[in-house]
């Protein structure tokens, strides 16, 4: 074994790569012997071609922050992630049969509301939730689908067994990556791919656009398909721009757009105004319209959910999704399962207590220390408190904020989550890590081959998102013998 | 498939900024072969590079004299010149930015790897040894966006307007290098008479025109015969003319183009009037000061017809 390697140790975790014992996982031997015949020189140059790539290649993300400065290199660890296509098959499933009721449970909600009815989700933690969007009401998207693009997060435990950590049906980001990290990986150990049978991630924009177009409300071969960006200065504009060009569809942004009176979307062209079919949205619902949202927007267009409601133009995600993107709700996704597919769920949900149940909250605040507090309406990794990494008046505050408004949060136990080797400082050593897999819904329900894996850089810290210091690692899922 | 009026906007605008940049780059070179086959005092003055880019102002507020450092500093090294090159590569690069989707994935690339490399060696290139150098480089990666461009664009609106910006920003160019370059020359009506063709030479060199001037004209370059081949050439892509005619093409093949050709049809008469044999430098000034206004209602009348008609 070489020096980079040494003392390689995977702890009390599971780790991805690497055994107990410590010898390689069968699907990942040969990646890991591959890396593990490199010297320390060798490593660094790997390192340096993979840097270089990144820069030339332009994959660049902002966080808000940071301000005018919005280049800054995605940090990429060059060791792939392994998981068999066998094991993989298994989570895809999960994931397509989560979709399904998710969407069923949106479509329900802003309809019959049945599920309210017969009292499987109580109706006070959905109509009062902010997600709840009045102005969608008895609209009924076609296929039933509403959140057409959905990234969930999932860990795995210290047995290996993976869990839905959360299901982000608004405008999840990340896809880009997924597919530049093995646009990377490729330029910076070309050997690897020789023995493997990796399945391919590079058709994602082909299969959204296919997702897309079945959305059209008028039948044509091609129908115009716009990606819907607030800008430059948001976080995931690169991916934005990436999806758009991937898809032949025009990048607009609202003033773009407008509503005619005829209720249709034209966007403003050279040649005058050209009508819109389906609009890939990466704008918060809250700025899509000043008329029915917020009126300060700048960003919207003004009379976009009117010409969504009339059904002349289709919204991906639908306006509203984010009824189902809230960490209360998200505890009653099983329930969701069994009720509308009448199917026993296939994924595993982390398991959740809900501070609004007094019982609950009794728990969660006698035992705050060890528990991970989030808010019931937050993405990106902001305001958690993950107990054991906690002072006691990080303890205390929590406490105090769940006292004050139980229904805004939610406990969990804190997960072992399952590492990966990657390489940090000259050295390959364990980092906790997660996975986002992205799952595709109108007229069928896709799931990409594995997802963009993010890793939490910094030693024994569990926070993966990009917009805190995170990483990301290539993802392999690979066929037959390794 | 049409195009976003934003998108064609920054198109245009992304052509223009990596034209300024060769051009500029270009002006530099040439200025710095002559200087070195000059007899000390006979030089036109550094700062007459400021006059052509039509900077007085913004580089008297920075530096005192227009000494050869300070406008070597100010157009290779100063990112905050809107006339110097850096400034140009990072314009550039903010309109590619933002129109990746219609542009081949390599554009990008490549304008990103052309701002990373002015921005790593800008600060060492306003001295002599390494000028030459970090110039050539610069032409030689616009070239290479230009190629790209070139041979995989389809020739759709995203070509058009692209071509439009190329088309325009080269006229200003050109014009602002014959009203400066040639007028100074001019002036100097035979004081320094043994070394005007050095001059006149150098002039078309700046305008990459030396070669085609070469075999169109001979290898004697003397005044007339300079103004006549760079304002009505019919065969060089930088000629004047040449400007004239590519730009209506590029025009008629865009719906609602009537104000932005008759721009063009002003220019065409113009060039008409153009008297080489006997136009003294004032007249030429004032000649090539008429001409720019019509280039300005040209570019307005493409951003109003094209670019901004939604607030119209």
């Amino acid at each position: 074994m070489s020096k980079p390697w040494r003392r390689y140790s995977t702890g009390r975790f599971f780790d991805e790569l690497i055994t107990h014992g410590g010898s390689p996982r069968v699907a990942a031997r040969r990646a890991v012997n591959f890396f593990k015949s490199l010297s320390a020189d060798e490593l660094r140059a790997r390192r340096a071609a993979a840097e270089l790539a990144i820069k030339e290649m332009g994959i660049s993300f902002t966080v808000y922050t940071e301000g005018e400065n919005i280049d800054r290199a995605w940090p990429f660890d060059m060791i792939p992630r392994v998981i068999s296509a066998r094991e993989w098959s298994g989570v895809s499933q999960g994931l397509a049969q989560r979709t399904r009721a998710l969407n069923c449970f949106i479509d329900d909600i802003y309809n019959r509301q049945q599920i309210l009815a017969d009292g499987v989700v109580p109706a006070e933690i959905v109509l009062g939730s902010d997600n709840y969007k009045a102005q969608c009401e008895g609209v009924s998207p076609r296929f039933g689908a509403w959140a057409h693009i959905c990234g969930s997060d999932l860990v795995r435990d210290h047995r290996g067994r993976f869990f839905v950590l959360e299901d982000n049906l608004r405008v999840p980001s990340g896809v880009s990556y997924m597919v530049e990290n093995r646009e990377i990986t490729k330029r910076a150990v070309p050997e690897l791919f020789r023995n493997y049978s990796i399945l391919p991630v590079d058709d994602y924009p082909l299969k959204l656009y296919e997702m897309l177009v079945a959305l059209s409300p008028r039948a044509a071969r091609r129908p115009n398909i716009v990606v819907l960006t607030p800008g430059i200065y948001n976080s995931a504009y690169f991916e934005h721009a990436f999806l758009a060009q991937g898809m032949g569809a025009e990048l607009v942004e609202g003033t773009d757009l407008t509503v005619g009176d005829d209720d249709c979307v034209y966007m403003c062209t050279v040649d005058g105004p050209v009508r819109v079919d389906v609009i890939y949205r990466r704008i918060d619902e809250d700025f899509m319209d000043p008329e029915a949202f917020r009126p300060e927007s700048v960003l919207g267009v003004p009379g976009l959910m009117r010409a969504w409601r009339s059904g002349k133009v289709a919204i991906a995600n639908a306006p509203g999704s984010g009824v189902a993107d809230d960490k209360v709700i998200y505890a009653f996704v099983p329930d969701m399962i069994r009720y509308y597919l009448k199917e026993k769920p296939l994924l595993n949900n982390v398991p959740t207590y809900l501070c609004m149940r007094e019982h609950d909250r009794e728990y969660v605040l006698k035992n705050i220390g060890r528990l991970v507090v989030k808010p019931a309406n937050e993405s990106g990794g902001y305001g958690i408190m993950v107990g054991p990494h906690s002072s006691a008046a990080q303890h205390r505050k929590f406490s105090r904020l769940i006292e004050k408004d139980p229904r805004n949060y939610i406990a969990q136990p804190t997960l072992s989550l399952s590492t990966a080797p990657t390489y940090v400082e000259g050295k390959v050593q364990p980092r906790h890590l997660d996975l986002r897999p992205f799952i595709l819904q109108s007229k069928n329900t896709w799931v990409t081959p594995g997802g963009l894996t993010r890793v939490a850089l910094r030693k024994g810290s569990l926070v993966v998102n990009s917009s805190q210091g995170g990483g990301s690692k290539d993802t392999w899922i690979v066929e037959g013998k390794a | 498939m049409s195009m976003l009026s934003s998108v064609a906007e920054r198109l245009f605008w992304m052509s223009r900024y990596l034209e300024r940049t060769q051009d500029t780059a270009r002006l530099i070179q040439a200025y710095n072969h002559l200087i070195m086959d000059i007899p000390k005092g006979a030089e036109p003055p550094w700062d007459i590079m400021i006059d052509i880019l039509d900077a007085q102002p913004l580089f008297r507020a920075r530096f005192k004299a227009g000494s050869e450092q300070n406008v070597l500093k100010f157009l290779i090294a100063d990112d905050k010149a809107s006339c110097g090159i850096p400034f140009a590569v990072k314009a550039a690069r903010e309109n590619v930015r933002t129109t990746r989707d219609v542009l081949p994935e390599e554009a990008w690339e490549l304008v990103n790897e052309l701002h990373l490399f002015v921005e790593a060696h800008a600060g060492n290139a306003s001295g002599r040894r390494n000028r030459h150098d970090f110039l050539s480089e610069v032409i030689s990666r616009c070239q290479m966006i230009n190629g790209l461009l070139g041979a995989s664009l389809p020739r759709d609106h995203a070509y058009g307007f692209i071509k439009l910006g190329r088309l325009v920003e080269c006229a200003d160019m050109t014009t602002r290098i014959m009203d400066v370059g040639a007028g100074d020359i001019m002036e100097r009506a035979g004081r320094f008479g043994a070394i005007d063709p050095l001059l006149w030479g150098a002039l078309l060199q700046a305008l990459s025109a030396a070669a085609a001037y070469r075999r169109e004209v001979g290898p004697i370059v003397e005044k007339d015969a300079a103004l006549n081949f760079i304002f009505l050439s019919s065969t060089f892509p930088r000629s004047i003319k040449y400007f004239v005619r590519e730009t209506r093409k590029e025009l008629m093949r865009l719906n609602n183009h009537d104000l932005a050709i008759r721009a063009v049809e002003r220019l065409r008469r113009r060039l008409t009037r153009l008297d080489a044999e006997h136009f003294t430098s004032g007249e030429l000034h004032d000649y090539i000061d008429d001409f720019q206004l019509q280039l300005t209602s040209l570019d307005a009348a493409i951003q109003a017809t094209w670019f901004s008609w939604k607030n119209v």
